[in-house]
C-alpha cells in the first residue's frame, strides 16, 4: 500500500478513480481504522450506560482534538525521517510564554495565540538548525532540547501557572456546539485539512516527503534538504504550540505541568497516532487522515475502557492489547484483499 | 492484613460511634470517588477511608479510583469518565493546583460537589474547600525539629518533591526560613528537588550522600519517596551522626526511627482526609452548604483551607502514630458540621 501523498514527485494522482478507492483506501490503514472506530463505538454504546451521552461525547471530542494535534506535531517530523522528542516541552514553553505575555501586557487572545505559535516555531527552528548544523540524529538533539527548553521554562516561571488569561480562552474550551461537539475537535479537523493540502498539493509538502524518502536523491534533484528539515521542525513546533494552546483552553490556564515532567506525557500519543495511521518511521510517507483516525481510535478506546470499569491500571494493558490486535487484524485484512487481487 | 491496614481499621472503629449519629441524614444515592493525581503510596489510605465512610454513613459507595499515571490529562479523563459513570461527589487531589480548576468547574456544573483533598486548588475555585496538610507549616516544623536535634547548628540537605508542584517551592521556602531563623548557625547547603519517584530519588540521593555525606549534619525530606530512600541510605551507611527528619508514615521510615537512623517524621493524615472528605461530600449533596463564616485557614493557594492535621513523631511516639492520626481525625469530625456547614 502506498498512500497517495507519498507518491514520487510529478507522478499523476489517481485520487477519486475506482482503482484509488480499491487500492489506496480499502487497502489502507485509514479504512481499517474507520472500521475499528465504528465497531468500538457501537460496542461501547451498547455496553456502557454513558458513552453516547452528550457530556461524554463532548469530553471525548475535546480529548481527541488535542491528541490529534499532538500526533500531527510528531507526524510532520517523522515525514522527514526524523523525530521530535521535545514536542511536549515546546508546547508547554509556547503556552507559558503566551500566558506570560497575556498576563503581563494584557494582550488579547489573538495576539497571545500569535505569540504562542511564534515561540513554537522559534523553538522548532532551534531544533532544526541544531540537527542540520551538527549532523547529529534528531533523536539525540531533541532529547537534549527537551530538557533545555523545559528546564529553562521552569527556571523562568518558577513553575507558577498563568491563569489571568482572557476569559474567551476558557470559554472556548468549555464551548459545546449542538450540546455535544467540542470546537477543539473542529480545530483539529481544520488542521488536518491544511496538512492534507500541504502534502498533496504544494511543492513544499512534496519536498518534505522527498527529503524523508531519500535525502540524497532529493539533494540531487535540487531540493535543499537541510532547509526542508528545518521547515519540518518549525511546522512541528507550531503544531505543538497549537496543541498547547488547545490544552490551555481546556484548563483555562497556562500551566507548566500540562504535559508532565519534561513534556514527556505527550510522547505516547505523539507516536501512536501517526504510526497507527500508516506514517512510516523511516520517513517519506505520510497519512494525515490515518493520523487523525489513529488519535481518534486511541482516545475512544481509553474513554470506553474507563467507562467499562476495567480498572484504571488495566486500561494501559488493554489499550496495548487492542492496538496490537488492531494492527494484526489490519495486516490480515490487507493480505486477504491482496490474495483476492483487490488491492495492490 | 498489613500493619497499616490494621491501623486504619482501628481508626475506623474509633470513628464509628460519632458516625452513627449522622448516618440517618445521609443521601443514600451518594456515590463518592476519591481520586488522587496518580499512583502514590500516600493516598493508599483513601481506599479504606472511602469504604469506611460509605459504610458508616450509609452511602451508595466511596470508591478510590486512581489514574494509571501521574498525568493531569489522565486524571482529567478519569474524572470526566467517572461523572458519566454516575459518581456524584468527588474528593480530588489536584494534578495541578491551577490546571485542576477547569475539570472541577465542569464536575460542579454537572451537580457533583468537589472537595480538594491532600492538596489545594488555587483560588478562585469551584471546590467547596480544601482539606489537606499545611505543607509549608509542616516543612517548617519538621526543619525546626531537625535543627533542635542538630544542636542548633550545622549544615542541612533538603530532598524535595516535583518542581512542577507549587507545594515544593512552599516547602523549600519554609525549610530555608527555619534555617534563616538561626542567624547563620544552620545553613541549607543543598536542595535536591524533582525526585518524588524511586529512580531519580535513588540515583540523586545516594550519589549526593556518597560524595558529600560527611559534609552535612542533617537531612530534611519533604516528599514520601525521598524520605524512604534517605532512610534506607542512612541505614546502609550505618550513619547515626547525620540527623534526619522525614515525612509521612512509610514502614521503612517508621522502622528507621525505631532503629535510630531517622530522628522523626512529619505525619500527615490521609485517612482523615478520605474519611472526613467523603462524609462532607455527602452532607453537601444532602442540602448542606458551606458556612460563609466558617473558621477556614488561609494558605498560599486558598482561603478556604481546613488543616487535616500534621504532627511530628519521634522514637517515643512512633508506636502510637495511629493514635496521633486518630486523635486529629476525631477532633476535626467532632464539630465539623457545626463549624463548616449549614444544614437545614
Amino acid at each position: 500500500m502506498q498512500p497517495a501523498s507519498s507518491l514520487p514527485l510529478g507522478q499523476p494522482r489517481s485520487a477519486g478513480s475506482p482503482s484509488f478507492v480499491r487500492a489506496g483506501f480499502l487497502g489502507g490503514n485509514e479504512f481499517g481504522l474507520i472500521v475499528l472506530i465504528v465497531v468500538f463505538a457501537t460496542l461501547f454504546t451498547l455496553a456502557t450506560k454513558g458513552f453516547a451521552s452528550p457530556f461524554n461525547l463532548f469530553t471525548l471530542g475535546r480529548t481527541m482534538g488535542i491528541d490529534i494535534l499532538i500526533g500531527f506535531s510528531m507526524m510532520v517530523v517523522i515525514v522527514s525521517g526524523g523525530l521530535n522528542l521535545a514536542v511536549g516541552a515546546i508546547g508547554v514553553c509556547a503556552v507559558m510564554a503566551a500566558g506570560w505575555a497575556m498576563e503581563t501586557f494584557g494582550l488579547p487572545w489573538p495576539l497571545g495565540l500569535a505569540v504562542c505559535l511564534l515561540v513554537g516555531a522559534a523553538l522548532g527552528a532551534v531544533n532544526g538548525e541544531a540537527i542540520v548544523r551538527s549532523g547529529v540524529h534528531s533523536f539525540i538533539i531533541t532529547l537534549a532540547t527537551m530538557s533545555i527548553f523545559f528546564g529553562g521554562m521552569v527556571f523562568l516561571s518558577r513553575a507558577e501557572a498563568f491563569r489571568e488569561l482572557p476569559p474567551a480562552i476558557a470559554a472556548f474550551g468549555k464551548l459545546r456546539l449542538m450540546g455535544f461537539l467540542s470546537p477543539l475537535l473542529l480545530v483539529a479537523v481544520a488542521t488536518a485539512l491544511v496538512l492534507g493540502w500541504l502534502y498533496r498539493f504544494t511543492s513544499l509538502g512534496r519536498r518534505m516527503l522527498a527529503a524523508g524518502a531519500s535525502p540524497k536523491a532529493a539533494e540531487v534533484s535540487g531540493i535543499r534538504v537541510d532547509r526542508t528539515i528545518v521547515g519540518c521542525h518549525i511546522l512541528s513546533g507550531v503544531l505543538a504550540a497549537l496543541a498547547g494552546a488547545m490544552l490551555t483552553a481546556r484548563h483555562g490556564a497556562a500551566i507548566p505541568s500540562m504535559a508532565g515532567h519534561l513534556g514527556q506525557d505527550w510522547l505516547l500519543p505523539a507516536f501512536l497516532a501517526p504510526v497507527l495511521g500508516g506514517t512510516l518511521l523511516t520517513g517519506g510517507k505520510v497519512s494525515v487522515l490515518g493520523t487523525l483516525l489513529g488519535a481518534m481510535l486511541v482516545s475512544m478506546l481509553t474513554n470506553g475502557l474507563l467507562l467499562l470499569r476495567v480498572g484504571e491500571f488495566w486500561v494501559q494493558a488493554f489499550l496495548g492489547l487492542l492496538l496490537l490486535t488492531a494492527v494484526l487484524l489490519d495486516l490480515g485484512r490487507r493480505r486477504l484483499l491482496a490474495r483476492h487481487r483487490i488491492a495492490v | 492484613m498489613t500493619k497499616t491496614a490494621h491501623a486504619f481499621r482501628l481508626l475506623a472503629a474509633g470513628l464509628l460511634l460519632s458516625a452513627a449519629t449522622t448516618a440517618a441524614h445521609a443521601a443514600e444515592d451518594t456515590l463518592v470517588a476519591l481520586v488522587p493525581a496518580g499512583p502514590h503510596p500516600y493516598f493508599s489510605a483513601w481506599e479504606q477511608a472511602g469504604k469506611d465512610a460509605a459504610k458508616d454513613f450509609g452511602l451508595e459507595g466511596g470508591d478510590y479510583r486512581v489514574p494509571p499515571k501521574w498525568e493531569l490529562s489522565q486524571q482529567n479523563q478519569l474524572l470526566e469518565s467517572l461523572v458519566t459513570q454516575g459518581y456524584n461527589g468527588f474528593l480530588v487531589f489536584p494534578g495541578d493546583p491551577v490546571g485542576g480548576n477547569g475539570v472541577v468547574s465542569e464536575l460542579v456544573e454537572q451537580g457533583a460537589p468537589v472537595i480538594a483533598g491532600g492538596g489545594c486548588l488555587k483560588e478562585p475555585s469551584d471546590a467547596a474547600f480544601c482539606l489537606g496538610t499545611d505543607t509549608g507549616n509542616s516543612a517548617y516544623i519538621g526543619t525546626q525539629e531537625l535543627i533542635k536535634r542538630m544542636g542548633g547548628k550545622g549544615k542541612i540537605a533538603h530532598f524535595a518533591g516535583f518542581l512542577v508542584d507549587p507545594n515544593t517551592q512552599l516547602r523549600i521556602d519554609a525549610v530555608n526560613k527555619a534555617a534563616a531563623e538561626t542567624n547563620g548557625a544552620v545553613e541549607v547547603v543543598q536542595v535536591i528537588a524533582d525526585i518524588d519517584a524511586p529512580e531519580p530519588a535513588e540515583e540523586k540521593i545516594n550519589a549526593y550522600l556518597a560524595a558529600h555525606g560527611n559534609e552535612v549534619d542533617g537531612i530534611v525530606t519533604t516528599a514520601w519517596i525521598p524520605a524512604v530512600v534517605s532512610a534506607n541510605a542512612l541505614r546502609k551507611m550505618g550513619d547515626k551522626r547525620i540527623k534526619m527528619v522525614g515525612i509521612d508514615h512509610d514502614e521503612v521510615v517508621l522502622q528507621a526511627i525505631k532503629d535510630g537512623f531517622v530522628d522523626g517524621t512529619m505525619l500527615q493524615n490521609p485517612y482523615g482526609q478520605g474519611y472526613i472528605g467523603t462524609f462532607a461530600l455527602d452532607r453537601l449533596r444532602s442540602g448542606c452548604t458551606v458556612k460563609e463564616d466558617a473558621p477556614f485557614a488561609s494558605t498560599a493557594l486558598t482561603d478556604r483551607f481546613i488543616d487535616s492535621g500534621t504532627t511530628f513523631v519521634d522514637a517515643s511516639g512512633v508506636d502510637n502514630y495511629v493514635g496521633a492520626m486518630q486523635a486529629i481525625t476525631k477532633e476535626i469530625m467532632a464539630d465539623f458540621e457545626t463549624n463548616y456547614l449549614t444544614c437545614e
